[in-house]
C-alpha cells in the first residue's frame, strides 16, 4: 500500500493525539481522590463545630472572644491545606530521597523540648514555642519515622534482611525514647505501632515479627523484674495527663467518669448542638483537646458519634485501597502506615472516651484542637494523594 | 502493586480486617452507652449539675389564749460545715488540710477532735445541707471564722431559726419540745416528706400539732457547672413557715397554777403524819378546765423540765439530770400521763353507776356504818370508828362514805352476777364520766386510766395465767404466796364480790389520770355534757388569717336523772359548804357566800406508798366556770393537801387573793 503524505501526517496526528490523551490521563493532577479530601475536610469541620461548642461558655464567661480557638484551628487548617498540596506534589520518589534529613530535623526539635526551650503542659513537656506559635514536634516525627522506615524496607524489597531490620528499630526506638521522656505514653505507642505494622506490610519474614514480638515483651518483663519500672511509675504513666495537678476534679478516674456520662447521655440523637450540659458546665476536662469525642457524642448522640466514625473508616478504606493500588512498595508502605496510625489514634482516643482504653493524650486526628496535629494529618493526606497521583 | 507477590496482599488484608476490627468495637460500645445504658447516663448528667439547696421554713409559735407567745422563733447563729469538703467516705478527714480544719473547729468551739468528726459525719443529717457543729454560738465565733475564711475551709456560718420560750419553762409540759428526727423515722414511709436533720415536734402541742406549725421547707434547684459555681436557678419554692396555733392557755393562770401547784407541794413536805414522819410529797400535777368548754385553761406537771435545754440537742448534764431517779420523770406531764388510782374522787361516778343500775334511788339511804363484812374480809370505812347512821348519796359524797358505797357495789355485784353479769353499771357509767377512755384530748401520751369489771378481769386473767400458774408452782409449798398465787391461777378470772367493793371507791384495779378526773367533774358542771379538753383553739397563718377554729366537742352525756345529778351536785358542795364535809377545813376562810365551790376529796391507797392526795372542785357550784383537779404524789389526804392548792388556784382565778401572795395552809389531814 503507498501511503501518501497527507496520510502519514494524517496518522502521525493521529498517534500523537492518542499519546497527549494518554499522557494527559496518566497525569498525576487528574488522579486526586476527592472522596479522600472531602473526608478529611468534612472531619476538620466537624471538629471546628466541636471546639466551638467545647469551649463557646467558658471563653465567654473569661470575657475572651467565643471563636477563638475556632480562629487559630483555622488557621491551623489553612496552613494544612498547604502541606498537604506540597505533600502531594512533590513526587513522593523524592520524599524518600530527603527522608534522613527530614528525620533528621524531626529528632532535633524533639530533644529541643526536653531543653529549656520545651513548655510544659499539664505536666508533660511536649511543646516548642516559635514566634507564637506552639509546635509540637512528636507530631512532625511521627511522620518522618514513616517515611524513613519505608524508604528503608524499599530498599530491601521487600525481603529485609536483618540489617535493615535493625536500622529500622534504631529509627523508630530513639525518637519513641524521647517521646516517653516528655513524659507522652501514647505518642510512643504509636511509634511501635507504626512500625509493626511497616514491618508486617513491608515483608519482614513471620519468624522475625514474632521474635521481635517476645523480645518486647521480655523486655518489659525484665524492667519489671528487675525493679527498673515500679507499680507507681506505671499508674503515673497511664494517668500522666493529671501529673503535676492532683486536685480531685483532674484524676483520670473523674475524666473518665464525666466522659462516660457525657458519652451515654447523649443517646441516640444527642441533646442538640450546644446543649450538652457535660460540655458546656466543663465536666469533662479537656474537651476540646482529647476529649473533643465526647462533645459530638453528647450534643450530636450515636447518630452523629457514629458519623464521625464512619467518616474515619472512609478515610482507612481510601487509605488502604491506595496502599494496594500503589505501583511500589513505598507507597504502599506510606498509605498503610497512615492507615495503621490512623486507626490507632481513632480508636485509642475514642476508645479512652469509652471508657475502654486507659486515658492518655493522644488526640483524635482532624477533630482535636492542636495545630501541629492538624498540619500534620493533612500531610498525611497529601502523601496519600500523591501515592494515588502516581500510581502508574 | 508493582509486585507480584501476594504475600503484602494478605499482610494488607490482614491490617484492614484488624482496623475494621477496631472500629466495631468503638461501635459497639458507643451503642451500649448511648443507647442501651442512655438513660442512667441521662439522670447522671442531671444530678452532675443540679443541686437541691434546702431552706428551713420558720416554724409556728404556739400563742397563750392571751396572746403571749409560749415559744416562737428566733434566729441562732450556727456553725456548720460542707461534709463532703471535709470528711472522706470513710468518715475520716478527707485529707491533712480537712484534718487541720477541724482540729481549728474543736479549739473554737472547746470540743474533741473526734467529737467535731462524730457531728459532721452524722449520717441524719440531709447532704443537701451543711451540717450544724454547734448551734446558738456568740458573735465572736462567727467573727472569727469569717476573718480567716482561709484557714477554715469548707465550714460556713448561717443562721438557723431555733426554738425560743420568751415565757422560760412556762407550760413546758403542755408546749413540748422539738428534736431531730430520727433514723428510724426517715425510713418510715409516713415521714418521707422530712430530711435529715429536721426537727420535728417530741412531745406536747408541739407534736401534736405538728402539721400545723411545720410549714414546708424551701427547695431551690440550682444548675451548677464543675467548680460548682452557680450559673442558673432551675426553679425556686420559697419556704412556707408553719402556721401559729393559739391556746387555750391563760398564760397568767398557768403561771399561778405552776407556781401554787410547786409551793404547794413544797409546803406540804413540812407536814407531819400521824406517824410522826414528813409528808414525802414527790411530784403532782394540776388541771384547770372551763366548766362550759373543756378548754384546758392551765395544766400543771411538777417537777418540770426546762425546754431551753433542747435547743440545739440536750447537753450530757441535763440528760443526766433528766434520767436521775431522784429528779421524779421531770419530762412526763403527769396531768396526762400519770395514771393512779382516784380514791374518793372517784365516788361522783361510783354513787352515779349504782343509782343508774338501780340499786338505789337517787335519795335513797344505806347505814355508814364503820366498816363493811364480806366473806370473812373487813372493809373499813376511812373515818375508822363510829357508824354515822344512815346516809343518801349527797351525804356519801359530803362525808365521802366508804361504806356507803360498799353496801351498794354489794348489792349490785349480787344483782349483776344473777343477771348473767354482762352489764357493768360501774365500767358504763365510768366511761360517761371520761374514766377507762382516752379523752381525745390534743395532746400526745394521754393515758386511758381503768375501770375495771368482770370482762376486763376475765381477759387480763386469760393474758397473765399461766405466769400465775408457774410462780405458783415454784412458790414455797403451803406458804401465803403459793396460796395466793394458786388462787389467781386458778380463779383469777373471776370478778368477785370483793373487787367490786374496792372498785366503788375508787381504789382496787380503778386508775385515772388527773385530766380524767378534772373532765368527770367539768361533766357534772355542765349539766351532764361531757366535752372533750382540748388545749388548741385556732390555727393561725402567718399573716393573721384563721386557718382552722377548734371548736369545742361535746364527748358524750352522763344521761343521768335531773334527780341524780341534782343529788351529786348537792352533795359535792356541801364537802366545802358544810363544817363535816370532808373539804371544808381547806376552804375555811373562802368566801364560799358569794362564790360557792363544790368538790370532793380523794385520798388514794397504794400500799407500801404514802396515799396519793386528790382534790377535784367546780365553781362557781351554781354557775360553774373553772374546774379544778389537783393530784399530789404521796401527799397524803386530799383534803390535807391537794385541797389547799385548789383553793389557792380558785381564789386566785376569782380576784380573792394574787398567786404572789398566796400561803399553803394545810387541811384537816382526813384519808378518805
Amino acid at each position: 500500500m503507498d501511503l501518501g503524505y497527507g496520510q502519514d501526517r494524517e496518522q502521525r496526528m493521529m498517534r500523537d493525539r492518542v499519546q497527549t490523551r494518554w499522557q494527559s490521563a496518566y497525569a498525576p493532577v487528574r488522579h486526586l481522590d476527592p472522596v479522600l479530601v472531602l473526608t478529611a475536610l468534612a472531619l476538620t469541620g466537624i471538629g471546628l463545630v466541636a471546639i466551638y461548642s467545647a469551649k463557646h461558655v467558658a471563653l465567654s464567661s473569661q470575657d475572651l472572644p467565643t471563636t477563638l480557638y475556632v480562629t487559630r484551628q483555622l488557621i491551623a487548617m489553612i496552613i494544612g491545606i498547604v502541606a498537604m498540596v506540597v505533600a502531594a506534589v512533590v513526587d513522593y520518589r523524592h520524599i524518600r530521597t530527603y527522608a534522613p534529613v527530614l528525620y533528621a530535623i524531626g529528632l532535633v526539635l524533639l530533644v529541643l523540648t526536653l531543653t529549656p526551650l520545651g513548655t510544659e503542659i499539664n505536666g508533660s513537656q511536649r511543646w516548642l514555642v516559635l514566634g507564637g506559635f506552639q509546635l509540637q514536634p512528636s507530631e512532625l516525627v511521627k511522620l518522618a519515622v514513616l517515611v524513613s522506615i519505608a524508604a528503608i524496607l524499599h530498599e530491601s524489597q521487600g525481603k529485609p534482611h536483618i540489617g535493615f531490620i535493625t536500622l529500622s528499630l534504631a529509627i523508630t526506638l530513639v525518637p519513641t525514647g524521647l517521646v516517653f521522656l516528655q513524659p507522652d505514653l501514647g505518642t510512643s505507642v504509636v511509634f511501635i505501632w507504626l512500625t509493626a505494622v511497616l514491618f508486617l506490610i513491608g515483608g519482614v519474614q513471620v519468624r522475625y515479627l514474632v521474635g521481635l514480638l517476645a523480645a518486647g515483651v521480655g523486655a518489659i518483663v525484665a524492667a519489671f523484674q528487675a525493679g527498673l519500672i515500679e507499680a507507681y511509675q506505671l499508674s503515673r504513666l497511664t494517668a500522666f495527663v493529671n501529673a503535676g495537678d492532683a486536685s480531685a476534679a483532674q484524676t483520670a478516674a473523674f475524666q473518665t467518669r464525666q466522659s462516660l456520662i457525657a458519652v451515654g447521655s447523649g443517646q441516640f440523637a444527642g441533646k442538640g448542638l450546644l446543649e450538652g450540659t457535660q460540655t458546656s458546665l466543663s465536666y469533662v476536662p479537656e474537651n476540646h483537646t482529647d476529649f473533643v469525642f465526647t462533645v459530638i457524642a453528647e450534643e450530636l448522640g450515636f447518630l452523629g458519634a457514629s458519623l464521625v466514625l464512619g467518616l474515619f473508616l472512609i478515610l482507612v478504606w481510601r487509605g488502604l485501597r491506595i496502599a494496594i493500588l500503589s505501583k511500589d512498595l513505598f507507597g504502599t508502605l506510606v498509605a498503610s502506615g497512615v492507615v495503621a496510625v490512623l486507626t490507632l489514634q481513632v480508636f485509642v482516643n475514642v476508645g479512652m472516651t469509652v471508657g475502654i482504653m486507659p486515658v492518655t493524650g493522644l488526640p483524635l486526628p482532624f477533630i482535636s484542637y492542636g495545630g501541629t496535629s492538624l498540619i500534620v494529618w493533612f500531610a498525611m493526606v497529601g502523601l496519600l494523594l500523591n501515592v494515588h497521583m502516581r500510581r502508574f | 502493586m508493582a509486585s507480584s507477590d501476594s504475600s503484602p496482599i494478605l499482610r494488607l488484608t490482614f491490617l484492614a480486617v484488624l482496623a475494621i476490627a477496631l472500629f466495631v468495637a468503638l461501635f459497639a460500645r458507643l451503642w451500649f452507652l448511648q443507647v442501651l445504658a442512655g438513660d442512667r447516663f441521662v439522670e447522671l448528667a442531671d444530678s452532675n449539675r443540679l443541686r437541691t439547696v434546702v431552706s428551713e421554713a420558720p416554724r409556728g409559735a404556739i400563742l397563750s389564749s392571751d396572746g403571749e407567745e409560749l415559744v416562737r422563733n428566733r434566729p441562732a447563729l450556727t456553725i456548720s460545715a460542707d461534709r463532703q469538703a471535709l470528711l472522706g467516705s470513710d468518715g475520716a478527714p478527707r485529707d491533712a488540710e480537712a484534718e487541720r480544719v477541724i482540729e481549728r473547729i474543736a479549739e473554737l468551739l472547746e470540743l474533741d477532735t473526734a467529737e467535731v468528726i462524730d457531728r459532721l459525719g452524722s449520717q441524719r443529717r440531709s447532704p443537701f445541707r451543711a451540717v450544724p457543729i454547734e448551734i446558738d454560738v456568740p458573735p465572736e465565733l462567727v467573727f472569727t471564722i469569717r476573718e480567716q475564711q482561709e484557714l477554715f475551709f469548707g465550714v460556713e456560718t448561717e443562721s438557723l431559726p431555733v426554738r425560743e420560750y420568751p415565757q422560760g419553762t412556762l407550760a413546758s409540759h403542755v408546749v413540748g419540745y422539738v428534736g431531730e428526727i430520727s433514723q428510724d423515722e426517715l425510713l418510715d414511709p409516713e415521714y418521707t416528706d422530712y430530711l435529715g436533720g429536721d426537727l420535728i415536734g417530741r412531745s406536747g402541742l408541739e407534736q401534736s400539732y405538728e402539721a400545723d406549725l411545720r410549714g414546708a421547707a424551701g427547695r431551690r434547684l440550682l444548675v451548677v457547672n464543675a467548680r460548682e459555681h452557680v450559673l442558673d436557678v432551675q426553679s425556686d419554692r420559697p419556704p412556707v413557715p408553719g402556721n401559729d396555733l393559739r391556746t387555750t392557755i391563760d398564760s397568767e393562770l398557768q403561771e399561778a397554777t405552776e407556781r401554787l401547784l410547786a409551793d404547794g407541794i413544797e409546803a406540804s413536805r413540812s407536814i407531819e403524819r400521824d406517824d410522826g414522819q414528813l409528808l414525802p410529797s414527790t411530784a403532782g400535777s394540776a388541771v384547770v378546765l372551763d366548766a362550759r368548754s373543756g378548754a384546758i385553761l392551765a395544766m400543771a406537771s411538777w417537777p418540770d423540765y426546762d425546754p431551753r435545754e433542747f435547743v440545739g440537742g440536750v447537753g450530757p448534764d441535763y440528760f443526766e439530770f433528766l434520767q436521775d431517779p431522784e429528779s421524779e420523770r421531770p419530762l412526763v406531764n403527769r396531768a396526762l400521763t400519770g395514771s393512779y388510782p382516784p380514791g374518793s374522787v372517784f365516788k361522783h361516778a361510783s354513787g352515779a353507776a349504782m343509782v343508774e343500775a338501780g340499786v338505789i334511788g337517787p335519795r335513797g339511804t344505806r347505814d355508814c356504818d364503820a366498816q363493811f363484812e364480806l366473806g370473812g374480809n373487813t372493809f373499813r370505812n376511812w373515818n375508822r370508828g363510829v357508824n354515822e347512821g344512815p346516809m343518801d348519796l349527797s351525804d356519801a359524797l359530803k362525808r365521802s362514805c366508804d361504806t356507803y358505797f360498799y353496801a351498794l357495789a354489794y348489792e349490785n355485784w349480787v344483782r349483776e352476777n344473777a343477771d348473767d353479769g354482762s352489764e357493768e353499771a360501774l365500767t358504763e357509767v365510768g366511761q360517761r364520766f371520761g374514766f377507762g377512755r382516752t379523752l381525745d384530748v390534743d395532746l400526745p401520751s394521754e393515758s386511758p386510766g381503768r375501770v375495771p369489771g368482770r370482762q376486763w378481769r376475765e381477759e387480763y386473767w386469760l393474758e397473765s395465767r399461766d405466769r400465775y400458774c408457774s410462780q405458783a408452782e415454784a412458790a414455797e409449798q403451803g406458804s401465803l404466796e403459793e396460796e395466793l398465787l394458786s388462787d389467781l391461777c386458778q380463779f383469777g378470772g373471776v370478778w368477785r364480790g370483793g373487787d367490786a367493793v374496792n372498785s366503788s371507791i375508787g381504789q382496787g384495779d380503778v386508775m385515772a389520770t388527773p385530766l380524767q378526773v378534772a373532765a368527770s367533774y367539768q361533766a357534772v358542771a355542765n349539766d351532764g355534757v361531757l366535752m372533750r379538753p382540748h388545749v388548741g383553739s385556732q390555727v393561725v397563718s402567718p399573716d393573721g388569717e384563721v386557718v382552722r377554729e377548734i371548736e369545742p366537742e361535746p364527748l358524750g352525756e352522763l344521761g343521768l336523772d335531773e334527780e341524780t345529778t341534782a343529788a351529786i351536785r348537792e352533795g359535792l358542795e356541801r364537802v366545802l359548804m358544810e363544817s363535816d364535809g370532808t373539804g371544808s377545813s381547806a376552804f375555811s376562810g373562802f368566801p364560799l357566800d358569794e362564790i360557792p365551790v363544790a368538790g370532793k376529796t380523794g385520798t388514794a391507797e397504794s400500799p407500801p406508798r404514802v396515799p396519793y392526795a386528790w382534790f377535784a372542785a367546780y365553781a362557781p357550784a351554781d354557775e360553774p366556770e373553772i374546774v379544778v383537779a389537783v393530784n399530789v404524789e404521796q401527799g397524803g389526804g386530799g383534803s390535807q393537801t391537794a385541797a389547799p392548792i385548789v383553793r389557792n388556784i380558785m381564789e386566785h382565778h376569782f380576784g380573792i387573793v394574787d398567786a404572789d401572795d398566796a400561803e399553803f395552809e394545810a387541811g384537816e389531814e382526813i384519808l378518805d
